[in-house]
């Protein structure tokens, strides 16, 4: 087994500049992971997240009032110098998502029945402020039936209607097969995460390995050494399988450890499984890369260059959902884009018969097969690199 | 002295494939990979319609005035919901297989049932709430004025928006530009690079070239100076086709202060320049601990300034805002933000001044280090 052995001392050698990876992307991932967790569990519909609004009437009137104890309930008002620069700083540091300004005059316009409006001023793309454009809609399109169809009706008993109509709330039934509402969010982030530090690693390793191997004095060394070329394969092939279920393991251990509550059921076991499966695809990604570089240093470009493309266009740094439907296109080409598939996937089972699992199985299939065509090329290659 | 220095120095670095590689090509190819990925964000076309369905049963059929709202919202190309009538068994089904986003029960008051809670419920949950506000409203109306039933239901169609937006300044603020305007933070900073080559070419003790530069009879500090200007001009030069590349292939912008925007990158490189020469200098270790810590400090003040995830910015500037002062990555940022953003100076001016102070301090140190350096032996 010497080649088994020079296989692992190589790898520790390394060993200092992986782990930094390993480090840098295990915080990173944890910390990103836990931010989107929390986004995501904003847009809930149980607890409504309060965003911070600036509210600045120019006027008082009890028909602003009631808009104002309307939006309390989705807001938290914070009160703010009506100066340009205040407001600006406070929306570019996000002390406040929403300005709403009440124009003079507006109540009385209004309950003539003539078309007014609000002016807001928000950040961009944020829930939170179109569950106030919502609030707001809906106050004054209720108030605006009543004013036209109830000819000379008071600001106050107005007031009065509205509360009582926008108290009306739908029932909601929240049906899982577990008592608690099981939730994935969190596991789902840090699998998506997984395929960068992973492949990164991979790559640095495998790479690390290769060079060493295919250094043409050792080669031709190596050749004429009483070790037949299959068992030699076989034991850097075994040496690699073993640094890869390795990397993959300290990765997952961690995920599992933060996230402990979560972490005892069935979709943490698919989520396993489809890691594991990602990471020989991982393995025989960098098998191909080691073979086509030459020298150390152009293994950190190829390596940034090929994990940061994969993951971009295959939805691990941004959501599936937000990404165009040609660059999706492209990415149904590499496996990342699979793998990222069948974690979504994953984090939305609840049930699990066939016909549920079956497109994850089919992701995954897809990934193996992957790994298959990139090791056969990688196989050609080689065969070519050892007539130079 | 200073062209045959100057030329000879940037012939050498043109050469230096590698590091040409890390400051130009990748911040293009990333460029290129965020334009793919955020491409849709600020799309406004996004929105897909929901697939929901509502339980057949003889009280939705009787509920009219719902199902001529549902089926109103179902309708066309800008439609909300793609709507199944079925059992409701088979909507259980449904909502099972993650097929629908939840399933609505016509009950007092009318039901969502739904297996999670995201977004898609929570806007199928709003829909209701608003019918059911504005039906309670319809009542109280029709109580009143028994006889108003014909217009009433007229000018239920005439939903009307009651806000519009005012942008605070000229510009529309833009979530997608921070990304790119970090990662030109991150291409000024990458020119680190350069300054580290530079520093460690110079000291003897360091290098066999910076040994040979040593002895010959150019003052070091002029040395020094001539071949950090070639540094600094090759990296400018990279940075200007990082900018045209965004402004003009990308469509990235800028705002309208062009001069400014240059202004920048320009302050932007020396601060990149400078802080490797510092590094360089600074640290007696091999050259790879030396990149290491260039990348570390780069890459960690790219992600405060939130290039991987946005709202890192805003998390650091709401809980550590002497951090955001701190990290040159997102002092560059934001001087481009606010120039893009703010109709005033003020804030610019306070960035570019940090900036200064930052390029100051390299500048100095760097000098400090490496000045009257003499080797008695090598």
């Amino acid at each position: 087994m010497q080649v088994f052995k020079l296989c692992l001392k190589v790898l520790k050698k390394n060993k200092a500049t992986m782990l930094i990876y390993i480090v840098v992307f295990l915080v990173v991932s944890l910390i990103m992971s836990s931010a989107m967790t929390k986004d995501e569990q904003a847009d809930n519909l149980f607890i409504q997240k309060k965003s911070n609004i600036a509210f600045i009437s120019q006027e008082n009137s009890p028909l602003i009032d009631g808009l104002k104890n309307e939006l309390e309930k989705v807001a938290n008002f914070v009160e703010l110098p009506d100066e340009k620069e205040a407001l600006q700083d406070a929306l570019y540091f996000r002390s406040v998502s929403y300005i709403l300004r009440i124009p003079k005059g507006f109540t009385e316009s209004f309950m003539k029945g003539e078309n007014v409006q609000l002016e807001k001023t928000t950040v961009p793309d944020s829930l939170s402020n179109t569950y106030i454009d919502l609030c707001i809609d809906n106050y004054l399109n209720n108030a605006r039936l009543y004013v036209q169809h109830v000819g000379d009706i008071s600001q106050e008993s107005l007031v009065l209607h509205l509360k009582s109509d926008l108290s009306v709330n739908t029932s909601v039934e929240l049906k899982t097969k577990s008592d608690k509402a099981q939730n994935h969010i969190y596991a789902n982030y840090f699998f998506n995460y997984m395929a960068y530090s992973l492949l990164s690693v991979l790559i640095l390793g495998m790479t690390a390995l290769m060079l060493v191997f295919y250094d043409n004095n050792l080669r031709r060394r190596n050749a004429c050494s009483p070790v037949s070329a299959r068992s030699m394969n076989l034991q850097f092939i075994l040496a690699s399988l073993l640094f890869t279920v390795f990397t993959w393991m300290i990765m997952v251990i961690f995920c599992l450890l933060y996230n402990l509550d979560n972490s005892f059921n069935l979709n943490t076991v698919y989520f396993l499984i489809n890691s594991l499966v990602f990471a020989v695809c991982g393995a025989s990604i960098s098998f191909l890369i080691g073979n086509l570089v030459k020298s150390a240093n152009a293994i950190s470009a190829i390596s940034n260059v090929v994990t940061l493309g994969l993951c971009f266009i295959s939805g691990v740094f941004v959501p599936v959902e937000f990404l165009g439907d040609s660059v999706l296109r492209i990415a149904s080409f590499t496996p990342t884009y699979w793998f990222v598939n069948a974690n979504n996937r994953i984090a939305e089972l609840t049930e699990f018969n066939f016909s549920n699992i079956e497109p994850i199985l089919s992701c995954m299939l897809i990934q193996l097969g992957f790994a298959l065509a990139f090791f056969v090329v990688a196989l050609v290659i080689s065969k070519r690199r050892r007539f130079e | 002295m200073f062209a045959h220095i100057f030329i000879n120095r940037l012939k050498c670095l043109l050469r230096d494939r590698e590091t040409i590689f890390w400051t130009m090509m990748f911040p293009l190819l990333l460029a290129v990979f965020f334009n793919m990925a955020l491409l849709n964000v600020n799309n406004d076309e996004m929105f897909k319609a929901i697939d929901i369905a509502v339980v057949d049963d003889s009280s939705y059929q009787s509920d009219r005035h719902f199902k001529a709202a549902l089926d109103e919202a179902s309708k066309g190309d800008g439609r909300l919901f793609n709507l199944t009538v079925t059992s409701k068994d088979n909507a259980d089904e449904l909502l099972n297989e993650n097929k629908i986003a939840g399933y609505i029960v016509v009950e007092e008051p009318i039901k969502l049932v739904v297996n999670k809670s995201g977004i898609n419920q929570a806007i199928v949950k709003s829909f209701i709430d608003s019918y059911m506000q504005t039906a309670s409203s319809v009542n109280s109306i029709l109580f009143e004025k028994p006889n108003a039933q014909q217009e009433l239901v007229s000018s239920l169609n005439e939903r009307q928006q009651y806000v519009k937006e005012v942008s605070a300044t000229n510009a529309e603020p833009n979530n997608v530009l921070n990304y790119f305007y970090t990662l030109i933070a991150m291409a000024c900073m990458y020119g680190c690079f350069f300054g580290m080559r530079e520093a460690s070419d110079i000291q003897a003790d360091i290098s066999p070239l910076a040994a040979r530069v040593n002895i010959s009879p150019v003052h070091k500090l002029k040395a020094f100076i001539y071949s950090f200007c070639a540094s600094l001009i090759l990296h400018l030069f990279e940075i200007f086709i990082l900018l045209m590349f965004l402004r003009f292939v990308l469509g990235v912008d800028f705002g309208p202060k062009t001069g400014y925007v240059i202004l920048t990158s320009v302050l932007g490189s020396i601060t990149g320049v400078s802080f490797g020469a510092f590094v360089s200098a600074i640290v007696k270790k091999s050259e790879n601990i030396k990149i290491a810590i260039l990348l570390g400090v780069s890459m960690t003040g790219s992600f405060l300034a939130g290039m991987m995830y946005q709202n890192m910015k805003y998390i650091v500037a709401q809980n550590v805002p002497v951090l955001s002062y701190l990290n040159p990555v997102n002092l560059l940022t934001d001087a481009f933000y606010s120039l893009y953003y703010y109709d005033t100076f003020s804030r610019y001016a306070l960035n570019i001044g940090f900036l200064c102070i930052f390029i100051v301090v390299f500048s100095f140190g760097t000098y400090l280090i490496i000045r009257r350096r003499k080797y008695a032996s090598l």
